[in-house]
């Protein structure tokens, strides 16, 4: 089997997982506290292996961001800011798409059926937040899926199991006492680009 | 930066501000990995999905994990969460591995040189048709020279390594040479000339941390890493060094300082401790020796000398010794890797040391912590005694040791000329050991093995390296994929990888110890071997040799016949079953949690204990040095002023990347793209560019005295105007590392090859380069 049918086979999962989970209370979401990110890839290696996203810089699922404007030697201040798909709970890429591929499961994920995709790319268009990508493997378009397939299992996502200093905490925010909800409660936190009214189930504490 | 990066960066931090860019779309270079994997799989009939324990063999740290197979195919490898040395982490490198048994350029079969040294013509042979050619050569040196130590072996770590080392003792060589002193040698040496052990930093539990030059948020996810990252806001970080690197998103502060001269820091700090009454006085009366020779020694380094020296502010050089002795024995100078930077290094590393020992910062919670072990059984082999060996080429007295010390420290009497003072038996030294073979000094070394290292690319001054390999009779290199130094070899094993093979326990020492091993996860996709396996075959094509063992005993090939048995009538699982059948239950949780430990705790201060001695001469933590005047070196840590950039060229120091700290996953392509670019640059200051007529995204030639590289020119504020960097291990010779050969530049090849001679350790930090614009 290549790795186009193992992608192929994953989305179809997927879809299927979608559909038994239709009872799903859950809201997932995750909190990063970015301050702890070295930059070092792992999440991205992790979520490229785990969901068949080939080589490329611009095949992605998720990445990790540098603001490198103000340096000035000798002051030099680095911050990374990893992020992907925001989970949106109103989420403009699901409103624009005219065959009605990108949808919302029940718990609040965004997924891409990608059978009903024609690749118009309303969605990338609509994205604030520049999450989705063209893949040549699904011949969709194609985004985080906080990796679906995991769900059933219990597991954390890729980029949240491996990462080395834990910078993602995943988890159920409906269920008050989830360690992401805990984290939120404790800590001051703040989304990407709140004035766009998407309401992002990615929380970054500030 | 590149302008690609920059765009992909501006384009996601723009999700702050708002706005966005389409997408572009760019081919993928790499397209080949499909293609292979999905051979095998058609090859395999299971339909299952499997979680195999293993761990990582990417890098030293060797991170447990769980393979998960699907369908016979590796799909991911996910972290073990049960191995708490990894705190439950897999970083890129690690997870690019489930890619490495698919990878197209790796080795499938047995190979043998057809065309000229280097040239790349080989001939596919079968693993009989290899193991003739290499007891026939390795019969024919020994033969010719009289000599089984004209055969050199040369290797880095791996659970397989043993088995190499055992090949070593079959064939009767003592010249083996390892990494260390293209690593840590230096390290190892001063910290170990203080405490009598190398010891583990408790960055977990430290307050206060300052990190010199080793750049452990960028260079090497290690547990140290995340601790700091974990931990960064309650604790200070404090980091020296001439890069603003990624760990400088960490620290508390940064401090670019001159490249060699950390040193002056250290002993400034240590002044101010003794000067204002701020050591540590009963752990000093209790546990160290020498306290009163240091405290008059470091008189004569004032801060405002150390700034001076190290353009480190006094008033911060200060501050960082308050601190260090009002956190104690939570404080710590990091002892770090890859600490071969100047001559003077491992006095530098012995101040380091010192400086911890004085504040108390030893053996308790937040200190250094000395490493400890779980014991593992072994079969105890008796390898053969043989009559026609002789003793290592770099040991003992060498008349033109002094040779390979920069120019400025031959004057320093601490420093010995004719000899490597504390040479390591098993790693030799690098630098001196191709001088030797070079030279033909003290006799002929004719014949190398080759195991997962690779000396072109590791040692300084590449040229010289090739030089070696091609005076050499006979290279055989042993390896899972087309290395530098297999190009040049006349034979290549193409060894199974990590993920395809059983390895045996191994002890992972450390302040807390813990036991991993492997498991296969996958059966061979190709013609591969483990290194075991091509050992003990080896050793039975030897038993049939009635010339190999004229110089031996009978008895010698009975003991040799029983390691063969001992690995052929034993399966590795039975192996390691008897490796940890001294602790019960070991074996169980091995198999099914893929580690075993007893604790997770520290056990602190167990050489603080009534009647503990350290493994120094004197047993206490020696701040003057007993051994040290013994072999002529200085007791104390005496400062070497480092040389001056001549003018017009800049210091060029080396670094490391978390996707390729070593220089072996530079090929793959999920790593170049998670680096950001398919090649290296050279780190410029924007005053330096200007000077050099040179603007972000030129190609540039960096000249030393040992070579020149092309290069992408990368303007950035990240570095001091007079130094300079590029990344290891790119700019490659072999043709089989077909994403990297001649893509960037290799340091190398520019590297002058300078070492020091207390324990060998090759210098990294001590050449000058002069740039001009391509």
């Amino acid at each position: 089997m290549s790795e186009n049918s193992r992608a192929l086979k994953l989305a179809e999962a997927n879809q299927k997982l979608a559909n038994k989970r239709k009872g799903a209370k859950e809201k997932w979401g995750i909190v990063l506290d970015t301050s702890k990110c070295i930059d070092c890839k792992a999440c991205t290696v992790a979520c490229k292996m785990e969901n068949y996203v080939p080589v490329g810089f611009y095949n992605y699922r998720i990445w990790v961001a540098e603001d490198t404007h103000y340096a000035k030697y000798p002051t030099v201040n680095r911050s990374f800011q990893p992020s992907q798909c925001q989970q949106c709970e109103n989420p403009p890429c699901v409103h624009v798409c005219p065959t009605h591929a990108s949808y919302k499961t029940a718990d609040g994920v965004i997924m891409v059926d990608a059978d009903k995709c024609i690749l118009c790319k309303y969605c990338m268009t609509a994205c604030p937040y520049d999450a989705r990508y063209e893949s040549h493997t699904t011949e969709a378009i194609d985004k985080c899926t906080f990796c679906y397939q995991r769900r059933e299992e219990g597991k954390d996502p890729a980029c949240v199991e491996t990462c080395p200093p834990k910078v993602r905490v995943f988890g159920d925010l409906n269920d008050p006492n989830s360690e992401a909800s805990r984290l939120l409660a404790e800590n001051e936190y703040t989304v990407l680009k709140p004035e766009k009214g998407t309401r992002p189930k990615l929380k970054y504490i500030k | 930066m590149s302008l690609l990066k920059t765009k992909l960066n501006r384009r996601k931090f723009l999700a702050y501000s708002g706005g966005t860019l389409a997408a572009g779309a760019m081919a993928s270079k790499f397209s080949t990995i499909k293609a292979v994997a999905s051979e095998h799989s058609s090859r395999s009939n299971s339909s299952e999905s499997k979680n195999v324990p293993s761990a990582c063999a990417i890098c030293v740290n060797m991170c447990s994990l769980f393979a998960d197979v699907k369908d016979g195919v590796i799909h991911k490898l996910n972290p073990n969460h049960n191995f708490f040395k990894s705190r439950s982490m897999l970083c890129a490198r690690g997870n690019a591995g489930a890619k490495v048994p698919y990878d197209p350029d790796r080795l499938k079969k047995p190979l043998i040189r057809a065309g000229e040294r280097g040239e790349g013509k080989w001939k596919e042979v079968s693993w009989e048709e290899a193991y003739d050619y290499i007891v026939k050569n390795v019969m024919k040196l020994i033969d010719k020279y009289d000599n089984r130590s004209s055969i050199a072996f040369a290797s880095t770590e791996g659970l397989q390594e043993e088995f190499f080392r055992h090949l070593t003792s079959i064939v009767g060589s003592t010249n083996s040479v390892r990494h260390p002193t293209l690593c840590l040698a230096s390290n190892i040496q001063g910290y170990s000339s203080v405490f009598g052990t190398f010891p583990d930093a408790d960055i977990a539990n430290a307050k206060f941390v300052v990190m010199a030059g080793s750049n452990r948020a960028e260079a090497f996810i290690t547990p140290d890493t995340i601790d700091l990252a974990k931990n960064h806001k309650e604790q200070t970080f404090v980091y020296l060094d001439p890069r603003a690197t990624k760990s400088t998103a960490l620290a508390d502060k940064w401090f670019p300082i001159k490249p060699g001269t950390d040193m002056a820091v250290v002993l400034a700090m240590i002044n101010i401790i003794i000067s204002e009454n701020l050591y540590d006085k009963e752990f000093v009366d209790k546990y160290t020796h020498g306290f009163k020779e240091l405290a008059n020694h470091v008189k004569q380094y004032t801060p405002e000398w150390a700034a001076k020296e190290s353009e480190v502010p006094a008033s911060e050089i200060k501050w960082m010794a308050r601190k260090f002795a009002e956190n104690a024995p939570a404080s710590v100078w990091y002892p770090g890797r890859r600490s071969s930077f100047t001559a003077n290094d491992v006095y530098y590393r012995r101040a380091c040391g010192i400086l911890n020992a004085v504040v108390g910062a030893w053996d308790r919670k937040g200190g250094l912590i000395p490493k400890s072990g779980i014991s593992l059984k072994s079969h105890e082999f008796i390898f053969p005694l043989y009559d026609r060996v002789k003793n290592r080429i770099d040991g003992g007295k060498v008349d033109f040791a002094g040779e390979v010390l920069p120019e400025y420290i031959k004057s320093n009497k601490g420093m010995p000329k004719d000899k490597v003072a504390y040479l390591s038996e098993s790693d030799g030294s690098w630098v001196l050991f191709r001088d030797a073979i070079l030279k033909q000094k003290p006799y002929p070394v004719k014949g190398m093995f080759i195991y997962k290292q690779n000396p072109v690319e590791s040692i300084p001054n590449r040229a010289k390296t090739i030089e070696m390999l091609k005076s050499m009779e006979f290279t055989c290199a042993i390896d899972i994929q087309m290395s530098d130094a297999a190009w040049y070899a006349d034979v290549v094993l193409p060894e199974s990888t990590y993920l395809e093979r059983w390895d045996p326990a191994h002890n992972y020492g450390g302040a807390a110890p813990i036991v991993l091993f492997r498991k296969q996860a996958i059966k061979p996709l190709f013609d591969t071997k483990p290194m075991k396996d091509i050992t003990v075959d080896l050793a039975e094509r030897f038993l049939k040799e009635d010339d190999f063992w004229t110089d031996a005993w009978e008895e010698d090939k009975g003991y040799l016949q029983e390691y063969v048995d001992t690995f052929k009538n034993n399966s590795m699982e039975k192996i390691i079953e008897h490796q940890v059948s001294g602790h019960p239950g070991a074996f169980k949780m091995l198999m099914e949690k893929g580690c075993f430990y007893e604790t997770d705790k520290i056990p602190y201060g167990q050489t603080l204990k009534e009647g503990a001695r350290l493994k120094t001469k004197s047993g206490k933590i020696e701040l003057a040095s007993v051994r040290y005047p013994e072999a002529g070196l200085h007791a104390l840590p005496v400062y070497q002023k480092p040389s001056e950039a001549p003018e017009g060229k800049y210091r060029f120091v080396v670094g490391r990347h978390a996707q390729f700290t070593q220089a072996n996953t530079q090929n793959v392509p999920y790593l170049l793209e998670a680096y950001g670019h398919y090649e290296n640059m050279l780190w410029i200051h924007p005053k330096s560019a200007l000077k050099q007529g040179l603007n972000d995204g030129d190609y540039a030639i960096v000249k030393s005295s040992v070579g020149e590289q092309k290069v992408k020119v990368h303007v950035t504020e990240y570095t001091r105007p007079d130094t300079v960097f590029y990344l290891h291990g790119f700019g490659r010779l072999s043709k089989w590392l077909s994403n990297i050969y001649k893509v960037g530049a290799s340091d190398a090849e520019i590297l002058e090859d300078y070492a020091e001679t207390i324990s060998g350790n090759a210098l990294l930090h001590e050449t000058f380069v002069e740039i001009k614009k391509a």
